[in-house]
């Protein structure tokens, strides 16, 4: 993970500003930096989107395929994660410099998001035990500044909202065979429901206090962070310490407290931004990589 | 944020700014089924531009060099009146384009959207499309309006890809109207589509219609649905087709099996389809009776349903033409279902009947018009000259202009409740009867290539005076010396074969085979190459002959002319006078021949014992050793097989046969065919062992037994037995077969023996394992000695020329999959030229018998039929059947028994061979099928047998002696 070296007395100057609850760049502890995000932004996948998180960068494309269903739950489709530490982020990252990190967050990504009590997997089902959808999610990290999961996640619920699957049905001839038929209006497409798609809130301990969208600076000021994943209704759906330090229970209470405030004032305006944006349709100028 | 490069600007998508040019970026997406059963998103980039130009003459405001469309169309019509031009939609480009081929409709202007869907939806429309375009007087224009700013669109939400390309077109034609309205000029939508009809100009109907100066041009549309509605009557007599995707899956599953359908010439209500197996075994099934035959035609890829085994049939050998008035489609089915049922009997070939056509095979039919019993009917029935294609219904205005001339029909569809396939008009290509209409379209239904070369093939053909040069020299062997000569059938000027012989030091023969060296002239991939090997063969008429390679190249260049230097591949053999072969050398070479003999001639030097030049000497080296090698094959089982072979005398002047004789055959006849035999049996050798993966190969299979059971019936009753175990014990066994007193019995047999065989075909020997070569009991076999007229021979020359290291290759030449496709096409070209020559002969034959009224001779029962007889006269070498039924009137009494095969009339049995007298006479009864009538006049039946014209026969017009 891309980290800076930061002097005792910064350390200093850093824990100090957070136990008044004013940082460095101008910010209260629950505040996030400035965020923008576009959908569409990758013609050939069926889903996707850009998001920047103060210098963080991250694009996410969704692709959906037809597979086999697991054979456990023959009834659901399914979601593959792949995280893709580009070099352009970071130096750190060329080579395979970047694989250790994808896997970490590919791992925590599947644990938050593949679920049916995230997404609809159900409803990705074509047929059961046959066919159904898989949403192949591909991140690519652009520009490390922080905070990766909670720009990730923002990504990927923006890239699932704007995902269109192709409307296909299961035609069966007398042999009892089966084939996929595609519907050929390009327009006949299925969208999911976003609804319950949670974001990752991560919340980085500071000296005593923690904070919200913690930079690189905070972070190397930190010991220990909480990924809490959270709906728009405030629940926590899944909850993953990192870092070497510890947490006391009560700390991690305060801190579950603070990611539900925060994650479900997340989800509200995201949901409004990604609604407007949707209703403007083929007119919305595209901004792009180079805006 | 990120500094923009030069020139790029953003507004929406990308913009590239050019010096003249205004491109714009968009992106095409659909989403596409993969092969595997997957779904891909596809997404292609799409530009749009604004320096497409309009195309007319007219037009101010587009800065375009050079104009296609002009600025005065003018084309005479009522509904139209002022200057237009006309813009197809896609569908009535693909139903009509026998109308916009016209000459009369200029000035058009094909959209790239249509364009696009043509090429989609028929490949042969689409290239008859792109002709037209190309063709300079057309006028036509094609605007890429999907890649003009203004008039490309983008697909709405909820709209179909055709509703798509519909708006594409009248937004096309809206910017044409307007961008032209200025200059006075309009642009005329013609569609038959509903919708754009409201939006839009023109159906074509109403426009062909009112093109005044050309009445005829109506013909030619196919029908529209309006009119398809009004023909059909309501009965359905059809079972519907499957739908592709049914038809597909019953296949994969095994519940249907596709093939290739081939109606019955003998029999319209009978047809096979051949079904290819895997490897090597493939099926006939048999298919019966009008609803069975579910509307396929001859050729069309079927998909074909078994029937329970319980309902499997014989073919029936029951003769049955589809003739007399066009049929009311009510009333004919069940009669037509009876004559099938009579048919069948018990324990027959695997039946089955046509669930669904796959690939409707429809080409446009020559034929001619039975023009309707009711005046002032517009509709009549066409009858193709193919007795295999079914009868086509048309409409025409011109009905009795059209009549007695032979015609084009191209069908547009058979719909399930309509008897006949209804088509439409094409062209007329002369009065029946006519030679010259008669010669085209013999070529056409033979599917003979026969236009002149265009110039983009002769381009390719050496410049004149042509000279052998000192680098055509350098792999070459000098064999100018040697005495070789050539020996032809008189007036061929296509001479591809010489041949020298002369004696060695060493008391051995040197025998050189030498063949015009054609791969020389024609170089692998350009376009004299291509058009050779399109069109496979040199095909021989009577009387005319259509040349593989332009006449430069076959009767002066490659031809082994007499006292010219010409470039030759030869094959030059040391052997000892027991002709076996000590010694083989390949080689190019140059050759000097020094005379070019007819068989005839040849034959009389070798007989002249007083003649003892060199070219005697060597052409008496050359039959002695032909003997031996003759002598050595038949005791290896080689078969002499026969078939009678005509000449006619042609006049001079009207071209018109004046006599007919059956060919003759000498010892130099003989003498050529052994050592061209020899040669191309080396040559196979060779190029086999150097390229076991690539050698083009010829082969004729061993007949299945079953091929046999008639000659071994019709011998039997003859009590003369044959053998048929091996090629051997059948040719030993035809030899020894004679009846005393019945000296033509042996050639009768062999006949009979040719007729059982399988045609020969070339493959390549990377794709099969079986190189036999049945009839002539060779272990391998090529062609290699007639380059001038038959392709395969090019590529044996060229496989040769590398094995021995005379010239290059290329990668086509070692491609297995490719050579096996042109082998395949080979195969075909050869089979259909063979067929054309078969027809160009019965054509002549029935022009001979026009002029000489009828004649009675005798001749020998060939075949036995159920209600028939086919009599084969040896003088004319002339085949025809004798019918004993008839349509109108009762027949005598018929009893066919299977086993002789016998014949019983009345009190009177025919069998196999036996000597009857027939009258030969014209029957021009029916224009299109002229054909030869036989009738019996002995052995005498009352009420069958006609009497004998009591006179010598004479000619009807007294020929004028010269």
């Amino acid at each position: 993970m891309a980290t800076v070296k930061v002097s005792e007395a910064e350390k200093v100057y850093i824990l100090h500003g957070i136990r008044d609850d004013l940082r460095v760049d101008g910010r209260s502890c629950e505040d996030y930096r400035h965020m923008e995000v576009e959908t569409d932004v990758v013609s050939n996948t069926d889903g996707s989107a850009r998001v920047s998180l103060g210098h963080t960068a991250v694009l996410v494309g969704v692709k959906a395929e037809i597979g086999k269903p697991r054979p456990l739950v023959p009834d659901e489709g399914y979601l593959e994660f792949f995280v893709d530490c580009s070099a352009n982020a970071t130096p750190e990252f060329e080579g395979r410099g970047g694989e250790e990190l994808g896997i970490e967050l590919s791992n925590t990504l599947y644990r938050v998001f593949n679920n049916k009590n995230s997404v609809d997997l159900k409803g990705l089902c074509i047929s059961a035990g046959e066919h159904c959808w898989v949403l192949y999610v591909d991140v690519l990290l652009l520009q490390c500044d922080g905070n990766l999961y909670d720009a990730i996640s923002v990504a990927i619920k923006a890239a699932l909202f704007n995902t269109k699957i192709p409307r296909v049905h299961m035609s069966s001839d007398d042999e009892g065979g089966k084939e996929v038929e595609l519907s050929d209006d390009p327009f006949d497409c299925v969208r999911l429901s976003v609804e319950n798609v949670p974001c990752i809130v991560t919340l980085c301990k500071v000296g005593h206090r923690h904070v919200v969208d913690a930079t690189l600076q905070e972070k190397a000021c930190s010991v220990a962070s909480l990924i809490i994943a959270v709906t728009h209704r405030g629940t926590v759906t899944c909850v993953k310490k990192v870092g070497g330090g510890s947490l006391d229970p009560e700390s991690i209470f305060e801190m579950t407290e603070a990611g539900k405030r925060v994650g479900k004032a997340l989800h509200a305006p995201l949901m409004k931004l990604l609604q407007q944006e949707e209703s403007l349709g083929k007119k919305r100028e595209k901004v792009g990589f180079l805006g | 944020k990120r500094g923009t490069t030069g020139g790029w600007i953003k507004t929406s998508g990308f913009y590239v700014y050019d010096v003249f040019i205004f491109t714009m970026l968009k992106s095409k997406t659909f989403v596409k089924k993969t092969r595997a059963g997957g779904v891909m998103k596809i997404v292609r980039e799409h530009y749009l531009r604004d320096d497409i130009w309009c195309g007319s003459e007219a037009c101010r405001e587009c800065k375009q060099e050079s104009t296609v469309l002009q600025a005065e169309a003018c084309i005479e019509s009522n509904l139209c009146p002022y200057p237009h031009y006309v813009v197809p939609d896609t569908n009535v480009v693909l139903h009509q384009i026998d109308v916009l081929e016209d000459p009369v409709i200029r000035n058009v202007i094909i959209l790239q959207t249509v364009l696009q869907e043509v090429r989609h939806r028929s490949a042969p429309v689409y290239k008859r499309l792109k002709d037209m375009i190309q063709a300079k007087e057309k006028l036509v224009y094609t605007f890429t309006n999907e890649h003009h700013r203004e008039t490309y669109i983008e697909r709405e939400q909820g709209e179909s890809a055709n509703d798509r390309n519909d708006r594409a077109i009248r937004v096309a034609v809206k910017w044409y109207s307007q961008h032209l309205k200025a200059d006075g000029l309009k642009v005329v939508l013609l569609t038959d589509d509903q919708g754009n009809k409201e939006k839009a100009e023109e159906s074509i109907d109403e426009y062909v219609k009112n093109l005044t100066a050309n009445p005829e041009l109506v013909d030619r549309l196919a029908l529209s649905k309006d009119d398809k509605a009004e023909i059909i009557s309501s009965k359905v007599l059809f079972p519907e087709h499957l739908p592709l995707s049914k038809i597909q899956s019953g296949i994969k599953s095994g519940t249907f099996l596709q093939g290739t359908f081939k109606a019955s010439r003998d029999n319209y209500l009978e047809a096979t389809v051949f079904v290819q197996g895997e490897g090597e075994e493939s099926t006939e099934v048999l298919i019966q009776g009008l609803q069975n035959l579910n509307r396929a035609v001859h050729q069309d890829v079927v998909a074909v349903q078994l029937l329970p085994r319980n309902q499997w049939v014989l073919p029936s050998s029951v003769v049955l033409q589809d003739d007399g008035a066009a049929k009311d489609d009510d009333v004919d089915g069940d009669e037509e279902e009876k004559a099938v049922i009579s048919a069948a009997e018990a324990a027959g070939k695997p039946t089955g009947k046509i669930v669904g056509i796959i690939k409707r095979n429809w080409r446009p039919f020559c034929g001619m018009l039975n023009v309707s019993q009711i005046k002032e009917s517009t509709r009549h029935l066409f009858t193709p000259a193919d007795r295999r294609i079914p009868r086509i219904r048309i409409e025409t205005r011109q009905a009795s202009t059209l009549v007695g001339q032979r015609i084009m029909v191209a069908i547009d569809g058979w719909p399930k409740n309509s008897r006949y396939p209804n088509g439409h008009f094409v062209r007329s290509l002369g009065s029946a009867g006519e030679k010259g209409t008669e010669e085209a379209v013999l070529l056409l239904e033979h599917d003979v290539p026969h236009q002149a070369f265009s110039q983009n093939v002769l381009s390719f053909l050496p410049k004149m005076p042509w000279g052998i040069t000192p680098e055509d020299m350098i792999k070459r062997q000098d064999l100018r010396h040697l005495t070789v000569c050539s020996v032809d059938p008189p007036g061929c000027t296509d001479i591809d074969d010489a041949l020298h012989c002369r004696e060695l030091e060493n008391g051995n023969l040197e025998v050189g085979v030498h063949i015009a060296d054609v791969s020389h002239f024609i170089r692998p991939g350009n376009a004299l190459d291509k058009e050779a090997a399109n069109r496979g063969t040199t095909v021989y008429l009577c009387g005319k002959r259509i040349d593989m390679v332009p006449e430069l190249l076959s009767s002066n260049l490659c031809s082994l002319r007499s006292n010219v230097e010409r470039l030759a591949f030869s094959c030059i053999w040391e052997m000892n006078h027991n002709a076996e072969i000590l010694k083989t050398q390949f080689t190019k070479s140059v050759i000097n021949s020094k005379a070019s003999l007819t068989y005839a001639e040849a034959q009389m030097r070798i007989d002249d014992t007083n003649k003892k030049d060199d070219i005697t000497e060597s052409l008496r080296g050359l039959n002695k050793l032909a003997k031996i090698l003759k002598r050595k094959r038949i005791e290896n089982g080689a078969l002499t097989l026969s078939s009678l072979e005509v000449r006619f005398h042609i006049d001079s002047e009207t071209h018109d046969p004046i006599d007919l004789q059956t060919k003759e055959l000498m010892e130099t006849n003989s003498m050529v065919e052994e050592f061209m035999l020899l040669a191309n049996i080396s040559v196979a050798q060779k190029i086999y062992d150097e390229f076991p993966d690539c050698a083009l190969l010829r082969k004729h299979p061993a007949p299945p037994p079953s091929n046999y059971d008639i000659l071994l019936k019709a011998a039997k009753s003859k009590n003369v037995e044959i053998h048929t175990d091996s090629a051997k014990a059948l040719a030993d066994s035809l030899d020894v077969a004679k009846v005393d007193g019945f000296s033509y019995f042996n050639t009768l047999l062999r006949i009979l023996a040719t007729r059982c065989m399988m045609q020969a075909v070339y493959f390549c020997s990377g794709m099969d394992s079986d190189f036999h070569h049945y009839g002539l009991a060779s272990p391998i076999y090529t062609h290699f000695t007639s380059p001038i007229r038959r392709y395969a021979d090019i590529i044996v020359h060229r496989l040769l020329a590398v094995a021995i290291g005379a010239d290059i290759t290329y990668p086509d030449l070692m491609d297995k999959h490719k050579q096996s496709a042109l082998c395949n096409n080979l195969n075909y070209r050869h089979k259909m030229s063979q067929y054309a020559q078969r027809a160009s002969v019965a054509f002549h034959t029935q022009l001979f018998f026009k002029s000489r009224g009828i004649l009675n001779e005798e001749g020998f029962v060939l075949f036995v039929r159920k209600n028939a007889i086919i009599v084969l006269i040896p003088k004319f070498g002339l085949e025809g059947t004798v019918f004993f039924d008839s349509k109108d009137k009762a027949g005598p009494s018929l009893v066919f028994d299977e086993e002789g095969p016998t014949l019983k009339v009345e009190q009177t049995t025919f069998h196999i061979f036996d000597k009857v007298k027939v009258t030969i006479s014209l029957d021009d009864s029916n224009i299109q099928h002229q054909k030869i009538r036989m009738a019996l006049t002995e052995p005498v039946i009352p009420g069958v047998s006609v009497a004998a014209p009591d006179v010598e026969p004479q000619a009807k017009k007294p020929k004028v002696d010269r």
